[in-house]
């Protein structure tokens, strides 16, 4: 596609978007239908995001602009109602409160009875049940400016989750959100808050499974208050010819502890971002990324972290393991504001290439400002090691399950420290198949 | 004969660096090949357990009656050959346990045994664990991971007692062992002898023999063995160094 054409698919994408909301997600509530014409509009200014914008270099989503206009007439409410409810792909958690949507739709009768401050349905549901709270954290923390993947799912947000933890509570279990997509050729945008108030805990798990080809476009805001334990985890196992892009914004509040972790094993392309600040003094955040891909697949990780007050203290690990001539990008930003002194942060970056088309391209940046503090960053990339192979054939072990055992341990340090269900074997799974598509063209 | 090496040829880089070797190895003898630093000694051991980028440029290493230059090092494994490494690999993420659980099933499996129990698996790995004054903890450890030099080292018999090959190649399993790790190494050794099973020790110092008496001792110089006798020829090279035998043997 040359230059003029792109650009007049672009503006025809643009046309259809604002006719297709005019006509079938307008929201009926005042508040929610100023908010989305606004995001609309910031969307008309941005488009697509592109590799001409820095935070899109590696990842440009102008190809959407074929797609998302005709996806998103598909995902009407009829077709919607009639598309299959089976669950792709369901982690095994005990003891969590799960709540499912499939195609954007929540699915009370598959789900458990929501607890008290926790929210699941329409986004207009929730505009018109919870005005005050919709009104004061969507958009606190996501700006429809950060591009226009954001402003898009502002404006056409269907599929909402709200959770508030009171003061000193303590939620015993795990939430549990389960985004299905069963419908060919259509696109969810999941939105999600996440209000912990002083000295509370609360563990959220976002999981992404789709069984045909869809568009996932998600935004999540999280903020922690005083002293507050978080435990975030999100899983992404799209269908092989799906979109998925997804940010998350949360922030840290004095003294709260989170622990976040990102697991991307499918769709064709990509893009998560973790954008994370440090608000209040000692503060900390540990953050675990791993990102598998193969074939033609294009997966993107991001992760920045605000140190914004002294004491606090990051530390995050991402691997990736990449075979056939998949692509990976990770882009690993730690800032330490002026006022942040004795902040302590140390960020890592490993990948594993299997074979010689994969291909990987990682950015690890400090940008420091305060002058008593504690910053490291390192970044490897290489290969599975002969001599350890060796070793392991030696050994008696055929050669397909020394290399699942080699690429499983790459992964080990942080795949064991995942206690989310059964994760970890989701996880070993896909590396099997990562083994097995080498096996077939070696 | 167990193992039965005619004129063996190899190449490593397109540098030929075993030229001419022949050996023969009987099932429960134990032999020792001694020699100056770069006659071979390693390349040999590492060509036997099958490592691909040490090419067979002629001659012939049959194994068990079998013509093995074919044969993938885990398939050479898993016909009952071991290799002790002169320098164990560390593998950080995959377990002693788990490695010797695979490895052990892999072999059980090309025996036409049944996978073993995991109760009996434990048994005997403690037990053997024990012999080899290894702390049960180093099982649940990265393989060697962490290890030091002697630890590498009984790790490897430890490895070898679990697997229990029917020929094991010891690379200077006794370099870099403080006397009393050598007599654990010795002693794991000495527990496995048996009429089945046979050693091939690739030693450097006529001390290890001190504990682990040989059958057969060779002398390897330059690609070849340029002699071969009993245990008292280990001391010979002991008392006069290599110098008087490949003066002779070039004589």
């Amino acid at each position: 596609m040359n230059l003029a054409n792109m650009r007049a698919a672009q503006d025809n994408a643009t046309n259809a978007l604002n006719s297709i909301w005019e006509r079938n997600h307008a929201a009926q509530n005042d508040w929610l239908r100023n908010r989305q014409t606004s995001a609309l509009e910031s969307f008309n200014q941005q488009g697509f995001p592109n590799k001409h914008l820095e935070d899109w270099r590696y990842t440009d989503l102008r190809e959407l602009a074929e797609h998302y206009p005709l996806w998103l007439e598909n995902s009407d409410t009829a077709r919607l109602d009639s598309a299959s409810t089976d669950i792709p792909q369901t982690l095994d958690i005990s003891d969590a409160t799960r709540i499912v949507f499939i195609n954007g739709v929540f699915r009370p009768e598959l789900s458990d009875a929501l607890p008290d401050g926790l929210f699941a349905g329409s986004t207009e549901e929730l505009a018109i049940a919870h005005p005050k709270l919709v009104q004061q954290h969507w958009g606190r923390l996501a700006s429809d400016a950060d591009s226009g993947m954001v402003s898009l799912n502002s404006a056409f947000a269907n599929a909402s989750v709200a959770l508030t933890v009171a003061d000193g509570a303590q939620l015993t279990k795990p939430i549990y959100v389960q985004f299905a997509g069963t419908l060919e050729n259509s696109i969810t945008h999941p939105r999600l808050f996440v209000d912990l108030g002083e000295n509370s805990t609360a563990e959220l798990i976002e999981h992404y499974s789709s069984s045909a080809s869809c568009i996932v476009n998600a935004v999540t805001e999280i903020s922690c208050g005083e002293n507050a334990h978080l435990k975030y985890y999100k899983l992404q196992e799209e269908h092989p010819s799906g979109w998925h892009t997804a940010v998350q914004y949360i922030h840290a509040a004095r003294n709260s502890n989170i622990k976040t972790a990102h697991i991307d094993l499918g769709a064709r392309l990509s893009r998560n971002d973790l954008k994370i600040s440090l608000q209040g003094e000692s503060a900390h955040v540990d953050s675990d990324g791993v990102f598998i891909a193969d074939g033609q697949r294009h997966v993107e990780s991001r992760i920045t972290v605000n140190h914004m007050a002294p004491h606090t203290t990051s530390r995050e690990r991402f691997r990736s393991i990449l075979a056939d001539n998949a692509r990976g990008v990770f882009n690993g930003r730690i800032y330490v504001d002026e006022c942040a002194q004795k902040t302590n942060a140390q960020l890592s970056n490993r990948n594993l290439l299997l074979s010689p088309g994969a291909e990987i391209n990682t950015k690890p940046e400090l940008e420091i400002y305060a002058d008593d503090v504690k910053c490291a960053h390192g970044s490897t990339t290489g290969q599975l090691d002969t001599n350890a192979l060796f070793y392991l054939l030696s050994r008696g072990i055929p050669e397909k399950n020394a290399r699942d055992l080699l690429i499983m341990a790459f992964a080990s340090e942080l795949v064991t420290e995942l206690e989310i269900g059964s994760v970890s074997e989701k996880i070993q799974q896909a590396l099997r198949r990562l083994g097995t598509s080498l096996g077939a063209t070696n | 004969m167990l193992l039965e090496i005619e004129n063996l040829h190899v190449s490593v880089n397109n540098t030929a660096i075993i030229k001419g070797l022949n050996l023969s190895i009987g099932a429960g003898e134990v032999h020792a090949i001694m020699g100056p630093n770069g006659s071979g000694k390693s390349t040999l051991a590492q060509t036997l357990v099958g490592r691909d980028d040490y090419n067979i440029t002629s001659g012939s290493i049959h194994y068990e009656n079998k013509d093995i230059s074919d044969m993938e090092a885990d398939e050479r494994a898993r016909a009952g050959m071991f290799l002790s490494f002169q320098y164990p690999i560390e593998i950080p993420g995959v377990t002693n346990v788990y490695l010797l659980k695979a490895a052990l099933n892999a072999r059980r499996k090309a025996l036409g045994k049944p996978e073993i129990d995991a109760v009996e698996f434990m048994r005997f790995v403690k037990e053997k664990a024990a012999l080899m004054e290894i702390d049960q903890k180093f099982l649940s450890r990265g393989v060697n991971e962490g290890f030091s030099g002697g630890e590498k080292k009984r790790n490897e018999i430890f490895q070898m007692a679990v697997l229990e090959p029917t020929l094991a190649i010891l690379d200077e399993t006794d370099s870099g062992l403080d006397i009393d790790a050598l007599k654990v190494v010795a002693n794991g050794v000495n527990q496995q002898r048996s009429p089945e099973r046979a050693f091939l020790l690739i030693t450097h110092y006529q001390r290890l023999l001190d504990y682990i008496k040989p059958d057969f001792v060779h002398v390897l110089a330059d690609g070849k063995i340029i002699r071969s006798g009993d245990k008292s020829l280990a001391l010979e090279l002991e008392e006069h160094g290599y110098d008087d035998v490949l003066r002779a043997a070039a004589g």
